[in-house]
């Protein structure tokens, strides 16, 4: 299998600590991956240098090289030439609580779209709909994408988020524990919908649910004291 | 003793607020007992017939009609020179600026928040007199009362802005960065929408302010009489203006009872105003955040 993303030698500092040490790792396209390991051992910070979220917090910086591999070209996602709001449509995240925007459902599908440019309302219509539908939740939605999409339920704010990442079509999605606030319905849903993603971009999950890291991932990686090793 | 101090607390909170909103209805119904009567449309069209002087064809020498547009007129002015740099100076404190020189702008801005708005009236004619020497058609006029009003107001608008940007949670930041937003597009379309209802609180304000002030026009371009303006550079009429000089030169009761019916309208004004904002902000908010 392909490989999609290369870190070589990652190492990430929040002020003097060590949070990575001298990380090096592959994974291969179309495949989910579980990133496991006790709490604050640097998974969320793991997921971050992939889309350079980190860099929104003052205080942290990293050392080492993180490649992806996009449209058969191999890029250093920390070269000066890299437009970081690319990089972020090609590396989509969803965070461990459900985040929608304090807006309308429609708004919230169609905001990343219009961030990239996006101008003409009928096709921005077809994408919102369209990845409503993947996310299982056009039924449930279809009627009322005009009311705040903080009136949803958990795990359906959980799907609206996941749709909101895959509407820019990214080529790899970093899910840090998207499951974790949810209860045990609205979990297997969401599982279900990440198993159904996998056809089209390379998931990197974080989770502690050893059940459903063996129902869904493909792949488990370790992250101890900043170390990561494969299982 | 903790449930003796409880209730006395209770107390002073229920009845500080019971006060203000007594002396609220006193100062009201003072204000109608007294501007009532006066309220007719003599008050505001003299002896002009109410459709002549609407449509301008004469001119209204004894009603308020041009103090009323004056005011409307200096409002919509000040406003119109203060939003842009009001919001643009609130954007840079809250989303741009490093931190001394947010701790710069912040004394300068609050610096300005506490000049007593007769000193800025005489900067604007000190402005009027340097402007006459150079432009001789400039004389104290509704431009410079409308620009030194803007500069009066500017702190609301900065600091209402401001305060709505800060208030926001910074998940929203955080996820539009994550959607790939940079800093504008995130100012654009994820936070100013979000703050749109707390800025238009702060432009409400600022109507207040503008509406009310006398000092800066009095000093600026306000006289007694002098009809609706015709352009930027004419001097002008004023409600407040009318209120204080009724207040202070009143040869007969009737003539003080008028400036109390100046006053009403001018509340009355304010009231319409402020509603407007509301309902704009109810528009606003809707149209940037829950529309397709």
């Amino acid at each position: 299998m392909a490989n999609i993303i290369e870190i070589e030698n990652l190492s990430f500092y929040y002020g003097q600590k060590r949070i990575l040490d001298n990380i090096s790792a592959a994974f291969g396209k179309s495949a989910i991956v579980a990133l496991t390991g006790p709490s604050g051992s640097g998974k969320s910070t793991f997921l971050m240098t992939i889309n350079r979220l980190w860099e929104e917090f003052a205080g942290a910086r990293m050392s080492g090289q993180v490649s992806l591999f996009i449209d058969q070209e191999k890029l250093d996602i920390y070269a000066r030439d890299i437009s970081l709001s690319w990089l972020r449509r090609k590396v989509g995240m969803v965070f461990q609580s459900p985040n929608p925007l304090p807006m309308s459902i429609y708004r919230n599908l169609a905001l990343p779209l219009r961030m990239a440019g996006w101008k003409n309302k009928e096709i921005i219509g077809h994408k919102v709909e369209s990845v409503l539908k993947q996310a299982y939740l056009w039924s449930e939605v279809k009627g009322r994408l005009r009311d705040d999409a903080r009136t949803l339920s958990g795990g359906q704010q959980q799907r609206l988020c996941i749709a909101r990442a895959m509407i820019l079509e990214p080529a790899i999605l970093l899910l840090d524990e998207p499951t974790s606030s949810l209860d045990e319905k609205a979990a297997r849903e969401i599982e279900a919908l990440i198993f159904s993603l996998k056809e089209q971009c390379t998931l990197l999950m974080v989770s502690h649910d050893q059940a459903q890291i063996k129902r869904v991932a493909d792949e488990v990686m370790e992250i101890v004291g900043g170390r990561m090793s494969g299982l | 003793m903790s449930r003796v101090f409880d209730y006395l607390l209770y107390l002073f909170a229920w009845g500080s607020g019971l006060i203000l909103v007594g002396a609220f209805a006193v100062f009201m119904g003072f204000l109608l007992s007294q501007g009532l009567p006066a309220l007719d449309s003599s008050l505001l069209f003299g002896r002009t017939g109410m459709v002549d002087a609407l449509l301008l064809q004469r001119v209204v020498i004894d009603g308020l009609l041009p103090a009323l547009v004056g005011t409307l007129l200096l409002i919509f002015l000040a406003l119109a020179a203060a939003v842009p740099f009001g919001l643009g100076a609130g954007i840079y404190l809250a989303e741009y600026a490093g931190k001394s020189s947010k701790a710069l702008f912040s004394l300068v801005f609050d610096l300005l928040a506490g000049v007593p708005s007769i000193v800025i009236g005489l900067f604007g004619f000190s402005l009027t007199v340097f402007l006459h020497k150079r432009f001789t058609f400039i004389t104290p006029c509704l431009l410079i009362s409308a620009l030194a009003l803007a500069l009066l107001i500017l702190p609301y608008l900065i600091r209402s802005t401001q305060t709505a940007l800060e208030e926001l949670p910074a998940t929203l930041r955080l996820t539009a960065a994550a959607l790939g937003a940079d800093q504008a597009t995130t100012i654009r379309l994820v936070l100013l929408p979000q703050a749109a209802a707390g800025i238009l609180s702060g432009i409400v304000l600022a109507i207040g302010r503008a509406a009310e002030d006398t000092a800066v026009i009095m000093l600026t371009g306000v006289v007694v009489s002098a009809g609706i303006p015709r352009s930027l550079f004419n001097s002008f009429e004023a409600l407040p203006f009318y209120i204080y000089n009724a207040a202070s030169q009143f040869s007969n009761q009737q003539e003080l009872q008028r400036g109390f019916g100046a006053a009403l309208i001018l509340l009355i004004l304010c009231g319409l105003l402020f509603t407007l904002a509301w309902l704009l902000r109810k528009k606003v908010t809707a149209r940037l955040l829950y529309h397709h």
